[in-house]
């Protein structure tokens, strides 16, 4: 992980919410249950509240059907999404995502992350994306 | 010298591992006895452990039970006839049976089962840097991936070797009818008056020690995984070994306790 992401953790502990290749889903543990660990660690939300909150957040991502399914079951989108909707659970979250096209590489450009950044915006206070100077291209005019 | 340098250093060693068993369950128990611990993660964690380690298990628990139990009571009863000890039927049940027979037994399946799943899936979790996430969003290691499956281990070994008892102590009610021509009243009666309460609750608390330490012993082991992949073999057997040790040692000093 990046010097400035550890620096960004450490001096934003309580609301950093990072999504990182380096900071994986649960393995042994359904999509749902990582999203709703969150809120249930952190607010003690009831369980069953806090499926349906997780369910709700995938379904708007049009990823509804992947609430039962484990990590190892997910493409690299789905595993994407999941990590970007369990980082938005942490309350008032700053979302820092590092290194995006290591957890998707084939993507192309970011348009996709923007796209589920938007569909959840409500979710999260801010949102950094960190990655290195060489994918500047896939950024288009963000990086001009 | 060699010899002796050697000793000295395993000893030093054994005892090191020793002492940071002791000191990490008393970190754990300091938690477990804490409200703070407690919330709607680790609740949810508790109520999947339970149901992992004593409701699965139960269909294979009560098969061998069954079969193990009622061959073992018909031998111990045949042999207490042959040897015109037919008195002592209600203290060999009580006092053998019961309280040092079932927790073993209990003890034995529940590690090969669980404790040897826990002590892989800690090292796997360590492996795939799954601790660190936790880390990373605050969720405290102890709390909710110890305390859970330690209060499961307490809970599941008390409930599941008073179970292996219950089979028992059935088996018996037939045997007792096959073997002496005992009546059910009869044979409730012997097994009442053999009671002794200081045995039940020397067992109970052997229990409670086995369930606390077969599930701390692979967590402590499992997290002593490095971010390799062959150390996940490493740290099960070691940790599977401990475990062993743990059994024993306890066993031992429960059998010292009746004693005294």
């Amino acid at each position: 992980m990046d010097k400035g992401l550890q620096k960004f953790l450490r001096t934003n502990q309580r609301q950093a919410a990072p999504v990182s290749i380096d900071i994986p889903l649960i393995s042994n543990q359904e999509v749902w249950l990582n999203i709703a660990l969150i809120k249930q660690y952190h607010e003690n939300m009831p369980r069953g509240e806090a499926e349906h909150v997780a369910i709700n957040a995938l379904q708007r991502l049009g990823l509804g059907d992947i609430a039962f399914k484990r990590n190892p079951d997910l493409t690299n989108e789905e595993r994407f999404c999941a990590m970007l909707i369990r980082a938005s659970m942490v309350r008032d979250a700053l979302v820092v995502i590092d290194r995006p096209f290591k957890i998707i590489p084939h993507l192309k450009d970011v348009d996709y992350i923007f796209q589920a950044l938007k569909k959840i915006e409500d979710f999260y206070s801010s949102c950094h994306i960190y990655d290195y100077e060489w994918v500047a291209e896939k950024y288009g005019a963000l990086c001009q | 010298m060699t010899i002796l340098e050697n000793i000295g250093r395993l000893t030093i060693t054994l005892m090191k591992s020793f002492a940071e068993t002791i000191s990490f369950a008393g970190k754990v128990l300091y938690r477990i006895f804490q409200p703070s611990t407690y919330n709607s993660a680790t609740r949810t964690v508790l109520v999947n452990q339970i149901y992992f380690t004593s409701v699965q298990i139960l269909p294979l628990f009560i098969t061998a039970s069954v079969i193990f139990g009622s061959l073992l009571i018909g031998i111990v009863f045949q042999l207490l006839k042959d040897l015109g000890l037919t008195q002592f039927i209600g203290n060999v049940l009580m006092g053998l049976i019961v309280t040092e027979l079932s927790p073993f037994f209990t003890v034995l399946l529940i590690t090969l089962r669980s404790g040897s799943a826990i002590n892989a899936e800690m090292a796997v979790m360590k492996v795939n840097k799954e601790i660190k996430t936790l880390e990373t969003f605050h969720i405290d290691v102890i709390n909710y991936l110890l305390v859970p499956r330690i209060i499961n281990g307490i809970i599941s070994l008390v409930l599941l070797s008073t179970l292996f008892s219950i089979v028992l102590m059935s088996s018996g009610i037939l045997f007792s009818r096959i073997i002496f021509g005992m009546n059910i009243d009869v044979y409730s009666n012997i097994l009442l008056n053999s009671a002794n309460f200081s045995d039940i609750v020397i067992a109970l608390v052997k229990c409670a020690c086995f369930g606390f330490f077969i599930t701390l012993i692979p967590i402590h082991f499992g997290l002593r995984a490095s971010h390799e992949l062959t150390s996940i073999p490493i740290v099960v057997s070691r940790g599977m070994v401990s475990v062993f040790t743990a059994i024993l040692i306890i066993e031992v000093l429960s059998l010292i306790t009746k004693l005294i």
